[in-house]
């Protein structure tokens, strides 16, 4: 008899602890990828983040005015036909309980120049005028507290009153056709 | 050498210790990848993708977490989006031959070999949040804590995902079988 034959109309426990196993035998069979893969990997990141930081862009220091004006327009007009930011426009964002516990800091460090930031969620309606963001410092980080219940939070940031944002390093929805946003699990007994 | 270390070398711009991160975690990554978007080549771009914005935040990355689950948030963030962007440019989902053909060709027996490619072919078919969540319980063995910290979403509702998700694979394999 095959395991398939064994499904019933009610699933139980037992059919869990199958799918479980399968899974995992699956899992474990998967041929292991070679080491030249693995190094090629290593090689390509080191390459494309060289070419990315700061450091490589100053390097090049010994060219020309226009060539850096050349390259600058070039930089401009891809970011804009993509539509969205490169990774070094990325932002970078951080959540923190404060207020023992009561309410969440959402901090944004905006590597570009912003005027106003805010940020939208499931708790304020996702409208970008109740919940706007404060600029902390000169380096780009906005920040704003938020009172939130225990329990998932969906969000994401509002610049400049039409750019929408998310964190790449935390949780993502998927985009659901509103574009993808951010989520936030607050513990605590939900009520 | 801890992970730890190995990050506070990265950080100091040591490039061996980061392709020791990359050694040390690129199969575990790779294969989450591939069994969430089922094609061999998409796996290694994300999985590159992933490993360079963890380099790039790696400053970001704070002590107390586990780097192997820090760097499947960025993963499994990535394959969300592939999944998102390849979902605008074909609604079809292929598992390409060679994963059909390596899965059929396993290390511990022809019927078992064969059952991995049912599977793989019924996980293909699964909602995709789904998959995910399957795969990060019962492939990854992770629990219901660490999964609502990597992906944002809350434990009742992954304990769900994985309930309804085996509810579904359980049927698309009994389909296969009429």
């Amino acid at each position: 008899m095959s395991e398939r034959d064994g499904v019933l109309p009610f699933p139980s426990a037992d059919d869990d602890a199958l799918v479980a196993a399968r899974l995992a035998s699956l899992y474990g069979n998967t041929r292991p990828v070679e080491r030249a893969q693995i190094e090629r990997c290593a090689r390509a990141v080191l390459l494309e983040a060289s070419q990315q930081s700061p450091r490589s862009w100053l390097a090049g220091v010994r060219y020309s005015r226009w060539m850096w004006s050349v390259a600058a327009a070039a930089v401009l007009i891809v970011v804009t036909l993509r539509g969205r930011p490169t990774t070094l426009l990325e932002p970078q964002g951080a959540v923190t309980r404060v207020d023992d516990g009561q309410a969440i800091r959402f901090d944004l460090r905006l590597p570009a120049r912003a005027k106003a930031v805010a940020i939208v969620g499931d708790f304020n309606g996702w409208d970008e005028r109740k919940t706007p963001m404060l600029k902390r410092s000169a380096d780009g980080t906005w920040s704003a507290r938020v009172a939130l219940l225990p329990g998932r939070h969906v969000y994401a940031f509002v610049v400049d009153g039409d750019r929408w944002l998310v964190d790449p390093l935390a949780p993502q929805v998927p985009d659901s056709g509103y574009g993808p946003t951010n989520a936030l699990v607050v513990e605590g007994a939900t009520r | 050498m801890t992970d730890a270390e190995l990050v506070a070398r990265t950080r100091a711009g040591d490039a061996d210790a980061f392709g020791a991160l990359v050694a040390r975690y690129y199969d575990a990554c790779w294969r989450f990848a591939y069994h969430m978007l089922g094609e061999r080549a998409d796996a290694e771009d994300v999985v590159q993708d992933s490993f360079l914005r963890a380099y790039l935040a790696i400053r970001r990355y704070d002590e107390r977490d586990q780097f192997r689950g820090w760097l499947f948030r960025i993963l499994t963030n990535q394959c969300r989006n592939f999944i998102t962007a390849r979902g605008r440019r074909t609604r079809r989902f292929v598992q390409d031959d060679v994963a059909i053909q390596s899965a059929a060709t396993p290390t511990i027996g022809m019927q078992l070999g064969v059952e991995d490619a049912v599977l793989a072919r019924a996980m293909a078919q699964l909602d995709p949040l789904q998959r995910e969540a399957l795969l990060l319980k019962y492939a990854e063995g992770l629990e219901y804590t660490e999964m609502s910290k990597m992906t944002g979403v809350g434990e009742s509702a992954l304990k769900m995902r994985v309930k309804r998700g085996g509810e579904r694979l359980r049927a698309i394999l009994a389909s296969f079988d009429v």
